[in-house]
Formats: structure tokens, C-alpha cells, sequence
């Protein structure tokens, strides 16, 4: 696991990206990788993991929900944060249960409510992250073990 | 599906589902506004903390009235946070006052009614406040010189406005509309065209007709494009209508170079009932 968490931060609006990203400078020590273009956040995502993503709602290359569902595809360790302008919470509901989001929150946010959820984010996505890995280990063990039977059972015959 | 709202019973009737047209189109607009403002103020909203939160910071530094080498390093660091904030606050301000701007050029509010207008100045207006609505769709000004003409402004921009709004409908994502603009011998042409739907044959002759609508069955529904055709012609021009269902439809306002016909103040205020 790395030292250092990533978040990574997607708004078309470069307005919103800059008070995003300067708020966590300011705060925070995690690594900020912030676009403003969805599509290219996708690729970047192919390329390295990140602990927690937000993105926004309304942009015109691919919407939010798009996105996050895709970055799902990419990374389904990473926590995705929706954060939307738009006051229609049954929409974001629904995404929520349909995309599997873990929060959402609308704008405008309040930095130190973002903060908790970022800070809640990384550690979900840790606890997946061990989670998997201790599975993976399980298997493994589980694995020799079913070997092992096999060449005393193999021994004995 | 299409839907007729019930026959209007005389002007009065007729006059009030004009005014239900024009709250509805309101609301839409504000909506829209809300959001387009929401998106500075939650920059600023956020910047505002982050400010505090960075004073505080340079107080706690300061407060034994020592900086040691590792927190003016600190120091530093909040300095180049609070410039790149301090420029974002910059942006919002001068999107919110813009929109303000674009609000006062469509509404004309401090501007004589009738009056010798651009009217790029309203079509430019009328997309501005309708940026919201359109960010999914293309939206290409072909605009050739314009000579001002003596016109009701706010009026045109209203059938900008219902205008630029049926063409969005249409329009499914990712599509296009253009706006054309020219002189055409003694007229003023602007062709809005998108490559919607557009509208089907046995439609075409019954658009402006009042309450003839294919939006479903809401109060206010159906007049656009009668309220548009009025004030077009009470400017003495044309409201004219070309589509190829599948391929789009074109609407074009085509006004007089001299509306008034040379007798200034002679425009009609356009009033269904009047």
C-alpha cells in the first residue's frame, strides 16, 4: 500500500476544480489529480489506482454517473463521491443504488463535510483493499493445503 | 404522442393561457439561472473557508512570533494556496456578474421598450441565459451584418427565446443548432435551425395554433409558437416554418428593415387580446 493516498477530482468546471483542489492543498496531504475532462480522468485511471474519486454531475463530454461507472469497471477498490449541482435528489438516489456510489453531495459543499467523506473514502477503500488481499491469501493457504492433503493422502496410499 | 390542451374560450381565455405560457417559460429560465449561479457560488462558498482556515493557519505560525525555517516553508505553502484561491474567486465573480449582465441585456430592464436595436445583442443575450439547457448540443452562430432596426426587443428575445427552447426539445444530445443571420433585399432574416426530429407533415399547419402541442398535456403548453408568431407580425414581418421530419426543422423570423414602416412608435405591444 502506498505512503501517500490519491484522490482524484473531476469537474468540468475549472472554477469548482481549483477551490476543490486548493482546499485539500491547504488541508490535506494527499497526491490531487484533478481534469476537467471525464474521459481523460478514464485514462488516466487505467494507468494508476487512486483511493477516492469525485466527480460531478452535469458535463458535457460523459455525465457523472457515466463516469463513475466506468471508473468502477477500472478501479472497484476506489470509493467514487458524486457531487452534483443539480437538486434532484431522486436521480441521485437512484444512481447511488444503481452505480454503487458511496456518497453524494450537492453543491455548493461544505469543505469540512467533504473532508469527513474523503477521509471515510480512503479508509473504505483500505479496508477493500486489505480485505482483498487477505481473501487472496486465504485462497492461496487454502490452496497449499488442498495440495498438501493430496501428498499425504498420495503418501499413505 | 400529440396533445391538445382544451379549446380556449374567447381572448380572455386564451390571454390568460398566454400569461400561463410565459410563467412556465419563467420558471424554466430560473431554474436554469439557479444552477448556473450555483456553480461561482459554490466555488466562492468553498474558497470563503478555505481563506479562514488558511488565516488561521498563518495565526498559529505567527502566534509565538518565531517562524522557524520549517514553517516559513509552511508559510510559503499557504501564500501560493491563498493566491490560487484568491484567483478562483476572480473567475466567480466575474461569471456572476456576467450573468447578471446577460439577465439585464434580455430583459432590457433599464432600456426604453421600444427602441433601434441590435439584434445579435438579444440572440447573444438569449443563449447566454440559455447556456444551461444547451451544453450538450453544438451551437453555431452564422451571423452576416445586421443593420439595427426600430423594434420591441424584449419582445424578439422572447421569440428567441421559444424559439432557441423548441429547438432544444427537438434535439436529441449531441446534435446541432445554427442560428443564420442576414439581410435579404428590404428584410431581416435569423434561421434557427436544429437537426432534431423534426416536425411531421400533417403538423406542420397546426403549430400555431393555440394549445397544439406534442409535449404532453401541461398547463402553458402549446403557445410558444402562437405568442412568437404575433409579436413577429405585429413587427410587420413573418414567422415561417420548413422542416424534414427526421432531419430537423427550420424556423425563420424575417422582419422589415423598417418595421415601423417609417413611423417610429407605431409597433404594436403584443398582447394576444388586445
Amino acid at each position: 500500500m502506498s505512503t501517500q493516498n490519491t484522490i482524484m477530482l473531476v469537474d468540468d468546471e475549472l472554477m469548482v476544480l481549483t477551490a476543490l483542489r486548493g482546499f485539500l492543498e491547504l488541508e490535506t496531504s494527499y497526491r490531487i489529480l484533478s481534469f476537467t475532462s471525464p474521459l481523460a480522468a478514464l485514462e488516466a485511471l487505467s494507468a494508476e489506482p487512486v483511493d477516492v474519486i469525485v466527480a460531478d454531475f452535469m458535463m458535457p463530454e460523459l455525465d457523472g454517473i457515466s463516469f463513475l461507472r466506468q471508473a468502477r469497471a477500472t478501479r472497484p477498490m476506489a470509493t467514487r463521491i458524486l457531487l452534483t449541482g443539480y437538486a434532484d435528489k431522486e436521480n441521485a438516489i437512484r444512481a447511488i443504488n444503481e452505480a454503487g456510489l458511496y456518497y453524494y453531495l450537492e453543491k455548493p459543499w461544505s469543505n469540512e463535510h467533504l473532508q469527513l467523506v474523503i477521509r471515510n473514502g480512503i479508509e473504505r477503500s483500505a479496508l477493500f483493499t486489505e480485505l482483498d488481499m487477505r481473501v487472496s491469501a486465504l485462497e492461496h493457504a487454502n490452496r497449499e493445503l488442498y495440495q498438501i492433503r493430496h501428498r499425504l493422502i498420495q503418501a499413505f496410499l | 404522442m400529440t396533445d391538445r390542451t382544451p379549446a380556449p374560450e374567447g381572448a380572455e381565455a386564451l390571454a390568460e393561457q398566454v400569461t400561463q405560457a410565459r410563467l412556465a417559460t419563467l420558471g424554466m429560465l430560473v431554474a436554469g439561472l439557479a444552477h448556473e449561479l450555483n456553480t461561482p457560488l459554490g466555488a466562492l462558498n468553498s474558497n470563503h473557508d478555505s481563506l479562514r482556515r488558511a488565516l488561521e493557519k498563518l495565526q498559529a505560525i505567527l502566534a509565538d512570533e518565531v517562524v522557524s525555517p520549517d514553517e516559513l516553508e509552511e508559510v510559503r505553502r499557504i501564500v501560493r494556496a491563498v493566491d490560487g484561491i484568491l484567483r478562483v474567486n476572480d473567475m466567480a465573480v466575474e461569471r456572476m456578474s456576467s450573468l447578471v449582465r446577460d439577465l439585464r441585456n434580455f430583459g432590457r430592464v433599464d432600456r426604453a421598450e421600444l427602441d433601434l436595436a441590435d439584434l445579435h445583442e438579444g440572440l447573444d443575450s438569449t443563449l447566454a441565459i440559455l447556456a444551461h439547457q444547451l451544453t450538450a448540443i453544438e451551437v453555431v452562430r452564422e451571423y452576416r451584418p445586421l443593420p439595427r432596426i426600430e423594434c420591441r426587443p424584449q419582445q424578439l428575445n422572447q421569440v428567441f427565446m421559444n424559439l432557441l427552447l423548441n429547438a432544444r426539445q427537438a434535439t436529441p444530445d449531441g446534435g446541432r443548432i445554427t442560428i443564420h443571420t442576414g439581410t435579404t433585399g428590404d428584410a431581416i432574416e435569423i434561421r434557427i435551425t436544429d437537426t432534431g426530429t423534426g416536425i411531421r407533415p400533417e403538423h406542420l399547419a397546426r403549430i400555431f395554433d393555440p394549445g397544439f402541442t406534442t409535449k404532453g398535456n401541461r398547463v402553458g403548453m402549446g403557445l410558444g409558437l402562437l405568442i412568437s408568431r404575433q409579436i413577429v407580425e405585429r413587427h410587420g414581418g413573418r414567422l415561417l416554418v420548413r422542416s424534414t421530419p427526421g432531419q430537423g426543422a427550420t424556423f425563420t423570423v424575417r422582419l422589415p428593415l423598417d418595421p415601423a414602416g417609417g413611423r417610429t412608435g407605431t409597433i404594436p405591444d403584443a398582447e394576444v387580446n388586445s
